[in-house]
Formats: structure tokens, C-alpha cells, sequence
């Protein structure tokens, strides 16, 4: 154990950091900007300090700091990560520090006088409060961060979207996420009451509930996090969200905050409620399924690159989401993994688009075509990108999305055979997007905009390199990761759920 | 349970009934009816209300003022004679009380006296 | 004829005599001091009666020594001890803003009430300085609201809710500007108010029929031991209820309070908002918990619907307000509805956080309504909400605070209005009022729409011709923003210590 406050460090300095943004008079952009990625990378470092830290093969939950918040209520500020949380912890302090630099030019950019320091310090509150959704090991301090990251990331889309739905596009954004916040909070007071007024995790994993408790109160939680995943049918909000949303924050939008729905399920709905979670896990399944194959579809239809890639994302979230009610190590493995690497594709792909689109000017497909041949490099990363984001072996995201598969079919075959479909759709709308912008003969409209001459520059270079170098990494090395990974799945099937993995023979139906 | 406390009040609230409807019912039937202007007003005292005031339906307050002024009396003399009549079993405490009484009826007449509620004009 | 006199504990009934000496006092002010320095003699004399009365709460509220007192016609409890302590301390904020004469001169009321409005005299008297009546008004209902929490029966009751209520009529009827508005207000309240109070009077003859007694206790133990028939009973208590719910706000008693809170001068309006709300609950709490607890499986039911109405309605009418002192005032409606849900828990977690709610609310609701009465224009206040489209670019700063308590009203973690939500919500789960709760938090999520839209108003719309400007705060506005706004952060950030005072209350003494 180390004595070293990481997580609360992690949780507060980027806090804090906001404030004296929020201080910093609005001629002060350019200071901000520095600032900001000053802090970020300091934040970084502490990252990968508590990852150094983090015994891989130790306790389940480490790194635990314990402070008194409301005795009265039993809430305290605990802080602590097993291998799941510790993963997207690292996540986020690696993504912060390139969406900051990402976003350099985002705000100018934008009609209007609009405020670069109060950008940067949302963003920075963004951070802390997804780190503490992460660390919370206490109930309320999660629905706490649940809920107030939506205030940061509301004014984020509304107030610096680019799109002139960006009104609509924010308050529905915050309508969705309060709705299923509200759910929550039901069940969350349910929980309270029955468990014994505690909001211990750990107390509240060992206690026992009626069926029809356990069941709604599973149900409360369920509804929050599918709407923050989001699974079909909640998802109608991330399409808008994401094209309106500057595309840096876009990109820890889908990259970052909508992971905190798949770990709420792993962390909240597997452990506390078991017995109801192995009752709803073949609807869960269902709405996956649902998922990939509606979220690839409609991808394959977009005109739109931001609402496209807003699409795949929820045909990710659906590998994910029968990666973890399949309920077997490996592919709960797998789905954690293909949180991360999720993240890492489309947070580069998100990216990169957000590159084309400031440099076009628009997010219409019809207006690129052939811009391969104006910014090769640009069109080589999107390329990468793409196949990152289909899965293709040798980068990241074939790894999980395999051992999803893999995992899934030893439970239960013709699931894992309709996810494959998803696959094949996913080929098909990553490669016609790609050829529609990049290939075949150049636009003769893009010529006319300078911007699309400019290439990839050092910025953008500086941002995409660690994205790219990771997704090839973790496409050939995934272990130092799974490692992590492993024991923390394993506990929470084993210990929390009470399942063991089918052995490979047996016909597992549940 | 019993109503029988309540049937005599049944039996008041009948006689109450009883008398109003045969006033109303006797009292054309058998009075004189001499009618003039001042009798065919809504009150007989007080303003006139049609034609409609002049003055943009403005009409004067200074009957109620002087009629709230006399309702505050009038309650403080109701309290004066319960309070009169067992002085000596109240004895200090309840002469401390009622001057406390008095001096805030009091506080209300000096506002309306210093306001000028007192001036007809 | 023997009488024995009533021993009288003049240091239990300190902080109300305090409170209406000072406003005789006040009537003598009016009538003896010279015009120009009466507002100069009121609002300090107002201040330090205050000071005094909320002094001789604490001193007994460290005495811990509960009494009946004046022939048993006053109760003084750690309950009632704490409400009085909540409308002494809202009711300093309150008068902070009553006494505000910098945002227009001559400050927010009339000076002659009775000139006809728009006559020629009404023109003259535009620029004089309002009446000082004001505050022995004040005085007086804040005097009623704390008997009315401390009245030991019904009779005392009563005529606490004619002191409290008076005064308020004729403070409804005082506001500078729009006059007939105002006008009107103050006759809706008084004719429907005396309706009530009739209501009210008549089910104290009711029960004193079923009961033969008018103190909590006799009718306590007449509800437990007594053979008479229960119609006379429910009776009187519906009819007692009518008249608290029409002062609470409760549906279908509500319709007074949008054309009230409107019309009213918006310092009356925050002073009604907080200090009658928690009069009014005070009252009914005494009332349900001390003289009818036994008869709880009567009324809960029957209270429960109005409160699920209350929750309900409140919240579907806010949606479709367009001024934002009405929205306001549906939201207080709903709030209503929460505090009836705590209330009707009936045990003494239901006690405790509703009267933390009271609190919360209260300050919350000040501030809110400091910032309407800052946001001006020729006119005075610009209550329109089209009319404060874009005010977040005009004066960052108010549009900030303003947010932050939209946010607090819909319940948003790290503000009050968060911890007082899961207070009423965990005891109404405990008292097994589940099915309110679940109504409670589906008419937040349709709450949140009408806040939500003051927030997209103020930030993402473009500021138009005829935004008006925010007037600077006099030091009284100021003052009185600054605590509401402060104690909506510190209730919901760290409100141990007002959970602990609560918790210090104990129950109410029978």
C-alpha cells in the first residue's frame, strides 16, 4: 500500500486546476492554453505514478485513501481502483493532455467571442470529475461525480459546439444523462435504506435483498448506465451530442465519459445485485445485440463524419455490452480491454476528424472526396484510424473485440454469430467513409479552401503519435494491460456474481 | 355515542330558520309602503353608489377608517370587562397583562392618529 | 370563582416577544419619527430585534430544557427551537432584501399604497421612497410564523396563522411598480387566505367536537382512547388540512401562488418563498406528528395523493412558464410536494430532513429571487424569460450564480438541493412511501426542463437589443446573495453540521 494520496491527488488537482482557470481573465488565452496542458501533464505523471504503484497480481482495490464526508449519512470520501478502474483512470490522464493540445486552435476557431480560459477549466473539471466517477468507492461519491460531470460537459457542447444545434444537442444531452441520473438516485436511496444506511461498497456487495428489491434497484442503476453508454434504446443522445460537441470534447465524450456506463454495470450492477443481473443479463444481451448490428447500420448511412463515428460507437458499446453479461473472464476481459482500446481508436478518430472538419469547415461527407491527395499524412492517420476502429489484427481493438468473441461463444453461440455480423458491417462503413473523404478524384471544392492544403502539423502530429503508437503497442503486447485487467474481472465474476467459467465442453445456457 | 347534546342546537338552528322566512314573508304583507329616494338606496347612510362616484370610481374611505378604529375599541372593552369583573382573583399579574394590552391597542391609535386616520379632511 | 394562573416562561417566549415588541415599536416609529429618517430608525431597529430574537433561540436551544408554557398553549421543543431558528435567519436574509433602496430609488415598495394606480398621484410618487411600514409588518408575521411552529393547540394555532397572515396580504399590495398586479395579488391571497382560515377555524370546531379538546396532547390521546364515532374526526382534520395546505402551497390549494408570487414586490415574494414555507410546514408537522400520528393510517393515503399531485402538477405548469417569477413559483409548489413527501414519512427521519429541506430551500430560494430583483431594465425588474436570453455574455458573474442555483433546484449533487432531495427521499423510502418517492423523482427529471431552459436562455442564446442589464447589488442585495448562495454550496458540500442540529432537534415534545 502505498502512502501516497494518488487518487485523491488525482481527483482534486485537477479540480482545482479549473478554478484558477475559471479566474483567469478572458484576454488570458493563450496563458491558459499553456497552463492548462502544464497541469494536465502534471496530472499525467501522477497517472502513471499510481499505475507504477498498482501491485498488478496484489489486493483486488488499492491505492485506497478513506476520509469522513456526512457521518450522519454514512458517506464517505473513498477513494480506491481495482485493475478496471485503475485502466481508465490511466486513460484519462493520458487522453486530457492531447485533447488539450487538440483543442489549441478549437475555440478561435468558433464565431462569437467565446471564453478560451473557461474552455480549458471545463475541460478540467471534466477530468477530475471523471476521475473521481472512476475512484469513488463509495456509492454516493460516485452518483456525486455521476451526476456533476454533466455540468461541465452541457456547457462544453452548448456553449462551444460548433453546429447550430448545439442548444438542442446540450439540453438533451442533460436531459438523457438527469433522467437516467434520477433513476439512479431512486435506487441509490433504495440501497441506503436496505443495505443498512451505509454507502460502503464493500458492505453493501455482502448485503442481501428480496428478488423485487434487488430487481429495481438493478433496474434503476441499469437505466443510468445504458443511457451514459449508451446502449440502443437509450443512444439517441450521443449522435447529436457528438456532432455538436467540439470535437476534442467530443472525443472524451465517446472516448472516456460514456466508459463510465459500462464500469457502472461492471462495478455497480454485477457486483451489488447479482442475483439480478444474471436475470436480466439475456435482455441486456439483446439490447447489445440490438446495438451492433442498428449502431452499424445506421453508421453505414451517415452523411455526417461526426454523427458516423458517434454511430459506431454505440456498435462498440455493444461488443462491450455482451462482452460483460456473457459472463466469463475472458470476455469480461475483453470488454474491459476494449474500453481502453475503444477509447484510444475513436478518441484518434474523433480527433482526426476534428482535424478534417476544422480544416474543411464542414462535417459533410460530400464535401471532402479525394483529400487523400491534398493532406496524405492527415489521410494516413485517418486510415489508421479507421482500421483501428474496425478491429483489424495488429491493432488494440482486434484484441478485445476477440476475446469478446471468443468468450461470448463459449456460452453461447448464436449471440457471438450475430456479433460477427457486426464486424463485417463495420468493414464496411469505416471503409466507404474513407473512401467517400480520401479517395478516388479530389473535390474541386476543396481546393478552394486554403486549409485543406496545410497538412498534418507538429501539434497534431504530437497529438495523434501516443494514440497510434499505443494502438499498435496493445495490438501486439496486450499483457502488462490484461494483467491489470485479470484478477479484477476474475473477482468480480467469481467472488461478486458467483459464476465460474464454463468449462470447455460444458453447455452453458443460462 | 349520543347526539343528544346536539338536538337542541338542530332545534335553535330551526327556529332561527323559521323566524327569518317569516319575517321576510310578513313583513310586505303587512307593512305600509311608502317609498321616497333615500329609502330605494342600497344603505341608507354613508355613500351614494350611482351614479358611480366621481373621480374615476374613487370613493372616500374615512366611514371605515373611522369604523375599524371603533371595532379596535370595541374588542378592547370586551376584554376590559372579563378582566374588570375578576380583578382581584387575577390580582398583579393580570393588571400588568391588561396594561400591556392597552398600551399596544394604544400604539395602534397613535399611528392613526399621527397618519392623520383622524382627520375628516 | 378560583382562577389559577398560568405560570409563564418569559425566557421560552423570549425570541417571539422580542420580535413583537420591536414591531409595536416599529408602529411607533412610523407614527412619531420624521419621514425621512424612519427607514434609517427601521432597518436597524428591525436588524437588532432580529439579532436578539435569534440570540434567545440559541440560548435555548443550549438550555436543552423543553417546556410547556403560558397554560400550555406553547410548546418550546428542539423542533420547534430549530424552525424558529430557520425563520429567524431567513428572515434576516429577507429583510436584507426588503431594506435594498439602491436598485431603485426609494427602494422596491410603494409609497402610497391607496393612490388609485396610473392616476396622476401615482406618477408623483414614483420616485418617493416606499413606505417603512414594511418592517413592523415584517416583524409581525415573522413573530406569527414562529408562534404558529410552537403552538401547543389549535386555538393558539390559529390565531398565529392570522398574525402571520395579515401582514403578508398587506405586503403583497405594495410593490413600486405594476401596481394593479400587485393590487390583485394581495386580494387573490386575502380572499382565498380568509377561505382557508375559515377552513381551518371550522375543522378546530370539528375535532374539538370529536375530542372535546384543542391542545395536540388531548387530541393525541382522544385519537388513541376515544369511542366517538371517527366522522367528526376526519372531518376536522380534512378541513384542518385544507387550511395548512392552502398556506404550504400544496395542489389543488396552489392556484393562488403563481398570480401571488408574481405580483407580489419580488422581496415579499423570497420572503414568503422561504420564511411562509417553513411556517407553514412547521405547523403541519406538529399538527400530523404530535396530535394525529395515531391516526396516520387515515390521512396517508389521502395526503400522500396531494403530494404526488403537488409534485406533479408543480412541476408539469413550470415547464410551461414564460415569466420567471411564476416559474419560480410553480417550482415552489413542487417543492411543496417534497416536503410533503418527507413530512409524510411519519417517522423521525421524515422530521429531520424535512425541516433540513426547509432550511435549504430556503436560502436557495432568496438568492434566486435576489438575482430576479437584480435583473432590471427601464421598467424595473425584467421578469420575462425572452427577456433574459443571452444575459451569461452581458454579466457573467450573476448568470453564474443564477445557474448554480437552477442547478441546486434541480437537485445536482454538491448543492443543497441535493442532500435535502435525499434526505426527504431516504426517509419516505424508510416510512414505506416508496411509490411517492418514485413519483418525486419523475417529476425532478420534468422539473429539470424548466431550470434547464433558464440556463440554455442565459448562455447559449445570443444577447438581443433588449437584454437588460444587471443592476451592481446594493450591500443588502449583495449580503443576501451572498449567504444564500454560500449556504446552497455549503448545505450541499458539507452539511454535517446542519444534520447534526437537526439530528439535535429530537423530536417534538407531546
Amino acid at each position: 500500500m502505498s502512502k501516497f494520496p494518488f487518487l485523491t491527488l488525482l481527483v482534486t488537482l485537477p479540480l482545482l486546476g479549473a478554478l484558477i482557470l475559471a479566474f483567469f481573465p478572458r484576454s488570458a488565452g493563450e496563458l491558459a492554453k499553456r497552463f492548462a496542458l502544464v497541469w494536465t501533464l502534471v496530472v499525467f505523471a501522477l497517472t502513471v505514478g499510481a499505475w507504477l504503484a498498482f501491485k498488478a497480481g496484489g489486493d483486488r482495490f488499492q491505492l485506497k485513501d478513506d476520509y469522513p464526508w456526512i457521518p450522519q449519512w454514512g458517506v464517505r470520501f473513498t477513494f480506491e481502483v481495482d485493475g478496471i478502474a485503475l485502466v481508465m483512470v490511466a486513460l484519462i490522464g493520458l487522453l486530457v493532455p492531447l485533447i488539450v493540445v487538440a483543442s489549441w486552435k478549437t475555440v478561435e476557431a468558433l464565431d462569437g467571442n467565446r471564453s478560451v480560459p473557461a474552455y480549458f477549466a471545463l475541460l478540467l473539471a471534466l477530468q477530475g470529475m471523471m476521475i473521481g466517477v472512476f475512484a469513488a468507492s463509495d456509492v454516493l461519491l460516485f452518483y456525486v461525480f455521476f451526476e456533476a460531470m454533466l455540468v461541465p460537459m452541457y456547457f462544453l457542447i452548448g456553449s462551444y459546439g460548433s453546429h447550430q444545434r448545439r442548444q438542442y444537442a446540450a439540453v438533451k444531452f442533460f436531459l438523457y444523462s438527469l433522467v437516467g441520473g434520477l433513476f439512479m438516485l431512486a435506487a441509490v436511496i433504495g440501497l441506503w435504506v436496505l443495505g443498512g444506511n451505509t454507502f460502503d461498497w464493500h458492505t453493501l456487495v455482502e448485503a442481501e435483498f428480496t428478488t423485487w428489491a434487488e430487481r429495481w434497484m438493478f433496474l434503476g442503476f441499469f437505466v443510468a448506465f445504458a443511457i451514459k453508454a449508451p446502449f440502443f434504446p437509450f443512444h439517441t443522445w450521443l449522435p447529436d451530442a457528438g456532432s455538436a460537441a467540439p470535437a476534442p470534447a467530443a472525443a472524451l465524450l465517446v472516448a472516456v465519459m460514456d466508459k463510465v456506463g459500462t464500469f457502472g454495470i461492471l462495478r455497480y450492477c454485477l457486483s451489488l445485485f447479482p442475483n439480478a443481473s444474471k436475470y436480466f443479463a439475456p435482455l441486456a444481451i439483446a439490447l447489445a445485440l440490438v446495438g451492433i448490428i442498428y449502431g452499424a447500420l445506421l453508421a453505414v448511412g451517415q452523411n455526417d463524419l461526426k454523427r458516423l463515428v458517434s454511430y459506431t460507437s454505440i456498435a462498440h458499446f455493444g461488443f462491450i455490452g455482451i462482452g460483460i453479461f456473457a459472463f466469463t473472464t475472458q470476455a469480461g476481459s475483453g470488454a474491459v480491454l476494449y474500453m481502453l482500446n475503444h477509447g484510444l481508436a475513436t478518441g484518434l478518430l474523433f480527433l482526426v476528424v476534428g482535424f478534417l472538419v476544422a480544416r474543411r469547415g464542414s462535417a459533410s461527407i460530400k464535401d471532402f472526396g479525394g483529400a487523400g491527395k491534398l493532406v496524405p499524412w492527415l489521410s494516413g492517420v485517418f486510415f489508421i484510424a479507421g482500421m483501428a476502429s474496425l478491429a483489424l489484427p495488429g491493432t488494440s481493438p482486434f484484441v478485445s473485440e476477440f476475446l469478446v468473441l471468443l468468450g461470448v461463444f463459449a456460452v453461447n453461440k448464436t449471440v457471438a454469430v450475430i456479433a460477427t455480423l457486426g464486424i463485417v458491417l463495420a468493414a464496411a462503413y469505416v471503409l466507404w467513409m474513407y473512401q467517400r473523404t480520401m479517395q478516388g478524384t479530389l473535390n474541386p471544392a476543396l481546393n478552394e479552401v486554403p486549409a485543406m492544403k496545410k497538412d498534418l502539423s507538429v501539434r497534431e502530429l504530437a497529438v495523434v503519435a501516443p494514440l497510434i503508437g499505443l494502438i499498435l503497442f496493445l495490438g501486439f503486447y496486450p499483457k502488462p494491460v490484461l494483467d491489470v485487467i485479470n484478477p479484477a474481472v476474475q473477482a468480480t465474476f467469481t467472488q461478486d456474481l458467483g459464476v465460474s467459467d464454463p468449462a470447455p465442453k460444458s453447455e452453458a445456457k443460462k | 355515542m349520543s347526539l343528544s347534546p346536539y338536538v337542541p342546537i338542530v332545534g335553535l338552528f330551526a327556529l332561527a330558520a323559521a323566524f327569518a322566512l317569516f319575517s321576510v314573508a310578513a313583513a310586505p304583507l303587512t307593512g305600509p309602503r311608502r317609498y321616497n329616494r333615500a329609502k330605494l338606496d342600497a344603505y341608507e347612510c354613508g355613500i351614494e353608489p350611482t351614479p358611480q362616484a366621481a373621480g374615476g370610481g374613487k370613493f372616500p374611505v374615512k366611514f371605515y377608517l373611522t369604523a375599524m378604529l371603533f371595532i379596535v375599541f370595541d374588542i378592547e372593552i370586551i376584554f376590559l370587562y372579563p378582566w374588570a369583573v375578576s380583578f382581584n382573583a387575577l390580582g398583579l399579574f393580570g393588571f400588568v397583562e391588561m396594561v400591556l394590552f392597552i398600551g399596544t391597542v394604544f400604539v395602534a391609535y397613535a399611528y392613526v392618529w399621527r397618519r392623520g386616520g383622524l382627520d375628516w379632511d | 370563582m378560583t382562577f389559577k394562573l398560568p405560570a409563564i416562561d418569559y425566557l421560552a417566549l423570549a425570541p417571539m416577544l422580542v420580535l413583537f415588541g420591536a414591531a409595536c415599536a416599529g408602529v411607533l416609529v412610523d407614527a412619531l419619527v420624521p419621514r425621512e429618517w424612519r427607514y434609517h430608525v427601521q432597518v436597524p431597529l428591525s436588524l437588532v430585534a432580529l439579532l436578539a430574537s435569534g440570540g434567545f433561540v440559541v440560548a435555548l436551544a443550549n438550555r436543552k430544557e423543553h417546556v410547556v408554557t403560558a397554560g400550555s398553549a406553547v410548546v418550546i421543543d428542539g423542533p420547534g427551537l430549530f424552525l424558529q431558528g430557520s425563520i429567524v435567519v431567513l428572515g434576516i436574509v429577507a429583510l436584507f432584501l426588503v431594506a435594498e433602496r439602491r436598485l431603485e430609488p426609494g427602494g422596491a415598495f410603494v409609497a402610497q399604497a391607496a393612490v388609485v394606480a396610473g392616476s396622476e398621484a401615482d406618477r408623483k410618487q414614483m420616485r418617493k421612497p416606499g413606505v417603512t411600514e414594511v418592517y413592523p409588518m415584517m416583524l409581525f408575521a415573522l413573530a406569527g410564523m414562529m408562534l404558529f411552529c410552537s403552538a401547543n393547540d389549535l386555538l393558539t394555532m390559529f390565531v398565529a396563522l392570522e398574525v402571520f397572515s395579515l401582514p403578508l396580504y398587506l405586503l403583497c399590495a405594495l410593490a413600486r411598480r405594476r401596481r394593479l398586479l400587485s393590487q390583485e395579488a394581495a386580494v387573490k391571497y386575502f380572499l382565498l387566505g380568509a377561505f382557508a382560515s375559515a377552513f381551518f377555524l371550522y375543522g378546530v370546531a370539528m375535532i374539538y367536537g370529536y375530542a372535546g379538546k384543542v391542545d395536540f396532547r388531548g387530541i393525541n390521546e382522544a385519537v388513541l382512547g376515544s369511542s366517538n364515532s371517527k366522522t367528526l374526526l376526519l372531518i376536522g382534520l380534512a378541513m384542518l388540512a385544507i387550511g395548512l395546505l392552502f398556506k404550504v402551497a400544496a395542489v389543488p390549494f396552489h392556484v393562488w401562488t403563481p398570480d401571488v408570487y408574481q405580483g407580489a414586490p419580488t422581496p415579499i415574494t423570497a420572503f414568503m418563498a422561504a420564511c411562509t414555507k417553513v411556517a407553514a410546514f412547521g405547523g403541519l408537522l406538529r399538527v400530523l406528528y404530535v396530535a394525529f400520528e395515531r391516526s396516520s393510517w387515515d390521512f396517508r393515503p389521502t395526503l400522500g395523493v396531494i403530494a404526488a399531485a403537488t409534485m406533479i402538477v408543480g412541476a408539469v405548469l413550470a415547464v410551461t412558464q414564460t415569466d420567471i417569477k411564476r416559474l419560480l413559483a410553480y417550482s415552489s409548489v413542487a417543492n411543496a410536494g417534497y416536503l410533503l413527501t418527507g413530512t409524510l414519512s411519519m417517522n423521525r427521519d421524515g422530521l429531520k430532513y424535512t425541516m433540513f429541506y426547509l432550511v435549504a430551500y430556503g436560502f436557495t430560494v432568496l438568492a434566486a429571487f435576489a438575482i430576479v430583483m437584480l435583473v432590471r431594465d427601464s421598467d424595473g425588474e425584467a421578469t420575462h424569460l425572452a427577456r433574459w436570453a443571452g444575459l451569461g455574455r452581458r454579466s457573467p458573474v450573476f448568470a453564474s450564480l443564477f445557474t448554480f442555483l437552477m442547478l441546486a433546484f434541480a437537485g445536482i449533487p454538491l448543492t443543497s438541493g441535493f442532500t435535502a432531495k435525499f434526505g426527504v427521499f431516504a426517509a419516505a423510502v424508510g416510512g414505506n412511501m416508496t411509490w411517492l418517492v418514485i413519483i418525486g423523482v419523475l417529476s425532478s427529471m420534468i422539473l429539470a426542463f424548466p431550470y434547464l431552459r433558464v440556463v440554455v436562455l442565459m448562455w447559449l442564446s445570443v444577447p438581443g437589443d433588449d437584454t437588460p442589464t444587471v443592476s451592481v447589488p446594493g450591500a443588502f442585495t449583495a449580503a443576501a446573495l451572498f449567504v444564500g448562495v454560500a449556504m446552497t454550496l455549503v448545505l450541499g458540500v458539507a452539511p454535517n453540521q446542519a444534520l447534526e442540529l437537526v439530528n439535535d432537534a429530537g423530536a417534538f415534545l407531546r
